[in-house]
């Protein structure tokens, strides 16, 4: 895969519940970005307000649920199907009458690895995300950090290039979302070939990760009935100087973007 | 402090309070029962003398024999035939047949002794099968209720972990809801024991505790009528307490969620 290749190309989907339109002619593509000397993997942060139908996109681009029109294919150019993407939930479903361990050798028996390359890799991640010593607890004993850690190895136990989260940045306090954030980048960097998608209302927090972020939104959010909602803006990040580094917050031209995101938010 | 926590409201005690609290309650219970001016209730040293005759003379210790071999037998009927019916829950087309087997809970037993002697010649085994029924349709209520209250998350967070979908209903419909499951069966297993002395009371011959106490009534014997119901009572409690304990082995979880609840 090269500079600029498709990863995942979202074409013109729509999606009705009933009566209303959620999504109408969403539009977009997540390309690959190579940084020659690194391995660099891409956070695309999708931002929307409350209610827009983030979660209903990210069903669709999971596999989960079809589009009543349009389609999403993955880096073969096939349509995304159930278990080819790997999601991490808002509320970090995990197995509750299973160990931590548990959990991760599931994820690799569901996707037909043997025991023993399932248990190392699960080990191995573990290890990593600072759980070994968590390894034999059950969700139940977990604190809500833990829980998230443990659902993104759960994902990654059989490598799978493109990771969907919804909402991961949602309730945390300062320290913690900063401990999420740095969790994100490394995963995101793992691999070339890694892929996180961060459906997000949290516009600095989804601006500090990522190096693309797409704006979903209606045309008139006070239309009734309402409009379905489509991506209004996408912004290149790297192409902006905005990605990539960890003084980022300080720099005047991300807090003039910031102020200019949150005042587009207002209006969708 | 302890004590001062016992009798104010919401507030929380130590075990050793807790158990001070029931002793009290017990002691008095105990008091009252001996003063009681009732000439209907006999005394304590009454149903104490009459467990001992009933155990020596009158055969209790097999009788509970045969009474418990009874309802481990619809046990085991009523865990096989619901726990069926209820994951069939998950498959749309059996879902009216799930539906039509909880409703029968309004039926009861009493009108039910006709056909099901026909089918099945009468004695132990009509036993079994009213037993087996009582339990079933109250299991089955319970139980499908459970599974259809699955969070579609569970579901879809296998899915995107590539599970198949058998797969999917052995770790979150089965496994997923053991727990549940073995709650739902303590709770039947107090209905279908208290449902005993009914069902052993239509065919006596096959002996069970059931018939042992009917006979105790029926010759106006209040000590050993008393003396059984307690007999009634602890069993039922053992048999509680082992199916909770059966529970914490097996869903070890369990005990977490309820700590964090």
């Amino acid at each position: 895969m090269a500079d600029g290749d498709k990863i995942i190309d979202v074409e013109d989907v729509s999606q009705r519940l009933g009566e209303n339109q959620i999504l109408k002619g969403v539009t977009f593509a997540v390309r690959d970005r190579v940084r020659p000397g690194t391995v660099t993997g891409q956070i695309v942060g999708l931002l929307g307000p409350s209610g827009v139908g983030k979660t209903r996109l990210l069903r669709i681009i999971a596999g989960l649920d079809a589009p009543d029109t349009g389609k999403v294919t993955g880096p073969s150019g096939k349509p995304t199907f159930a278990g080819e993407v790997g999601v991490v939930f808002q509320n970090y479903p995990l197995l509750k009458h299973r160990t931590v361990l548990g959990n991760l050798l599931i994820a690799g028996a569901a996707n037909g690895l043997a025991a023993d390359a399932a248990k190392k890799k699960a080990n191995d991640l573990l290890s990593r995300f600072g759980l070994d010593a968590r390894a034999s607890y059950y969700p139940a004993q977990l604190s809500g950090g833990q829980r998230q850690r443990v659902a993104i190895a759960q994902q990654l136990v059989r490598q799978k290039t493109i990771l969907l989260m919804d909402e991961p940045f949602s309730g945390l306090d300062p320290e913690s979302l900063g401990n999420v954030m740095s969790l994100l980048v490394d995963v995101a960097n793992m691999d070339e070939l890694n892929t996180i998608i961060v459906v997000t209302h949290d516009i600095r927090a989804a601006m500090t990760v990522s190096d693309t972020l797409f704006m979903l939104g209606r045309d008139d959010p006070k239309a009734k009935p309402p409009a379905g909602a489509k991506i209004q803006k996408a912004y290149d990040l790297v192409a902006e100087g905005l990605a990539y580094r960890s003084d980022l917050e300080q720099d005047p031209k991300f807090l003039a973007l910031e102020q200019e995101i949150r005042a587009a938010f207002q209006k969708l | 402090m302890s004590l001062a926590n016992a009798l104010l409201p919401n507030r929380a005690v130590d075990r050793g309070m807790l158990v001070a609290v029931a002793g009290f309650w017990a002691a008095l219970a105990l008091v009252i029962w001996a003063v009681s001016p009732f000439q209907s209730l006999p005394g304590p040293l009454e149903v104490y003398r009459a467990l001992g005759t009933l155990w020596w003379e009158h055969g209790m210790g097999p009788e509970l024999l045969t009474t418990l071999k009874l309802i481990v037998h619809a046990l085991g009927f009523t865990v096989a035939l619901s726990m069926l019916l209820s994951y069939l829950t998950v498959i749309a087309a059996f879902r009216p047949v799930v539906a039509a087997v909880s409703k029968l809970r309004f039926l009861g037993l009493t009108g039910l002794v006709v056909p099901f002697t026909m089918m099945t010649g009468g004695g132990y085994s009509l036993k079994v099968v009213l037993l087996t029924f009582g339990m079933t349709t109250f299991f089955v209520t319970a139980m499908a209720q459970v599974v259809v209250e699955i969070p579609r998350e569970q579901f879809d967070h296998m899915r995107v972990l590539g599970a198949s979908e058998g797969r999917i209903l052995w770790e979150v419909v089965v496994l997923g809801t053991l727990d549940k499951a073995m709650d739902i069966l303590r709770q039947n297993l107090a209905i279908g024991w208290a449902m005993i002395t009914m069902v052993e009371g239509i065919s006596r011959a096959e002996g069970g505790i059931g018939a042992l106490i009917l006979n105790q009534n029926k010759h106006f014997h209040l000590a050993e009528v008393y003396a059984i119901l307690f007999v009634i009572l602890f069993l039922g409690l053992v048999l509680d307490y082992a199916m909770g304990v059966v529970t914490r082995v097996l869903c070890p979880h369990s005990v977490l969620e309820r700590m964090k609840r």
